[in-house]
Order: C-alpha cells, then structure tokens, then sequence
C-alpha cells in the first residue's frame, strides 16, 4: 500500500490506527511508509455518540495524534465538534440521515469538513453524491475549509491526488478549492498541529522566544 | 473537425490479473453509469494502450471533459468483483508528452 501511494504522488499520509495499538506496532507501520518515502501524520477518527464522550475522547487524545477527526453522529455531537478549536476535522457520514451539515453548522466550524471518498465507493452512490454534493454547496456558500481524503482501507482504495480534486469539481467545489483540499488545507492542519507541539508554542499567536546569538 | 484531447497514463492495481478488454469495458461501464449515454458522447473515453506486465494503461478523452473523466476513474473500485485502483500517474496533451513524463 505504501508503494501504491508513493506512485499516486503523495509525500505525507494520515495514518488512522485502532487507538489501543502497541507503541511498537505503530513505529513498525510508520518506518514502513518513511522507508517509501512517504511521511506519516497520526490521526485518530472519534465517533462519539454524546456531547460528554467527545469532550472526554478530546481531552485524552488530542495531545497523542497530529490529526483529530470526528464522525458526528447526531446534532449534538455535532454542534459540539465544530464549535471546538481541538478537532481538526468533522465528517458527515453520508448513510446517515439523523444528521447533515447544515449552514449553521458551517458559520460555528473552527476546522474543516472532511469528504470521504471511500463513503462513496462502498455505500448507494446515486445517494451518497448526492448528499455530498448539497453539503459541498453549503461549505461553498460558506466559504469553509474543505479536505478530500481517500478514507483507504486497502490498497484498492487508494487514488492520486488529482482524482480526488477531480471527484470534488464533480460534487461542485470549484477547481482552485478541490485542488486546495487535496494540498493546501490538510497540510495546513498538519503543520499547525505540529507547531502546536513544539517546546516553544504557548497559544495562538504565543510562542517562547529564545534569545539570539549576537 | 479536429478534437483536442487530454491522455491519461493509469497504474492498475488489481487483486487478480486484468485483460484489456475487461478494463476498457470497466471504464467505460464507469463513465455510463455516472454520466449517463449523454456523458459518454462528451467524455469519449478511448483505451489506447494497455500493458499488463507493467499493469499500465493509456486513455485519451475529450479535453474539455478531463475532469469528468478523472473523477470516473476514480470511482472505478472493482472489474467482475475483483478489486482494482486505477491510479493516475500522468495527465498530458499529447501521448508524446505522455511518454516524456515518465
């Protein structure tokens, strides 16, 4: 898979790992994608069925992975979600019909919304296109941050960057946006998330100055 | 009338082995099914290469559709109910130029 995703031009991936894996295990994955030549962003996707066990996930996990998403489940996972500046990413499962993006949810997200294509592949895609295509309008209306990922589960379901902006024009984001939520944005969220990280990052806008050389 | 054209260069991965004809009807299937007939007659898709050791093919559609074509591919996940990930490696305006990505 590492191969295959090396030959569709991308140099980082986002690694989702079941949360309880070995250290070790995760190191063995990750050397396996650097030694393809691909750098590797952990990201953990939380499904939280209620307001308190997202907060609760939050809180234990988003200092262990570079990359938070959530699935919302319901509209109240999801008012909270996109109002919260610790999650990254809010996905929209298209199959479920308690929930949608809506416009107000769109003026309270802090992150970006995520499209799946794997959603698209595996479920009725007449559908799923669909649903796809009315929330891509509303982030277009919106003007909020869009990333197309792959979702793969195998190597079946890996495609190059350009497919994917191709299948966002597709569900009616414009070409510049489509071709930015395969580079620009999910970088943007990676590299902030490492700043974050860093010894010298306080808060936004905040960060410890070391004394230069004279 | 001279037609401008885009050609695609595709790496396959696939569970089991391919035949080009296989392929070619699959991407054609693909195209139908989202595009309609309609779409079909726009896109123009058209296999004209396939290299199966190196698990390569070479398609041309109408340049103006490109896109269309692209996000086609990339919602074709399975040929006769075995996996397959065209991916695309090369997009040009020529097969020379094609080639010269390499």
């Amino acid at each position: 898979m590492a191969e295959l995703v090396r030959v569709a031009g991308y140099s980082t991936v986002g690694l989702t790992l079941p949360t309880g894996l070995m250290p070790e295990k995760v190191a063995r994955i990750r050397r396996f994608f650097r030694d393809a030549g691909i750098d590797t962003a952990m990201r953990v996707d939380l499904a939280p069925t209620s307001r308190n066990e997202l907060l609760r996930f939050l809180r234990r996990f988003r200092n262990l992975y570079d990359v938070v998403s959530v699935k919302c489940m319901n509209q109240h996972v999801s008012i909270v979600a996109c109002r919260d500046r610790r999650v990254d990413l809010v996905f929209f499962d298209p199959a479920n019909r308690k929930v949608r993006f809506s416009n107000s949810l769109a003026n309270l997200l802090r992150g970006a919304l995520e499209f799946n294509i794997a959603a698209t592949l595996q479920a009725n895609e007449s559908e799923t296109l669909s649903r796809m295509s009315r929330d891509a309008a509303i982030a277009e209306q919106e003007k909020v941050p869009v990333v197309l990922s792959s979702g793969s589960t195998s190597a079946f379901m890996v495609r190059a960057p350009s497919q994917l902006a191709a299948l966002g024009s597709l569900i009616g984001l414009s070409t510049e946006r489509s071709y930015r939520s395969v580079s620009e944005v999910p970088w943007m969220i990676v590299s902030k998330n490492a700043d974050r990280k860093s010894k010298e990052y306080v808060e936004e806008g905040v960060r410890v100055a070391t004394p230069s050389a004279r | 009338m001279h037609m401008a054209r885009r050609y695609f260069r595709v790496r396959i991965a696939s569970e089991g082995p391919l035949l080009a004809d296989q392929f070619g009807a699959a991407v054609t299937d693909v195209v139908r099914r989202y595009f309609g007939e309609v779409g079909l007659v726009r896109i123009e898709p058209r296999m004209i290469k396939f290299d199966a050791q190196r698990s390569e093919a070479v398609f041309a559609c109408r340049r103006d559709a490109a896109s269309q074509f692209e996000a086609a591919l990339a919602l074709l996940s399975h040929v006769y109910d075995a996996g397959v990930a065209p991916i695309v490696v090369g997009i040009s305006g020529t097969i020379k130029g094609l080639r010269r990505k390499k």
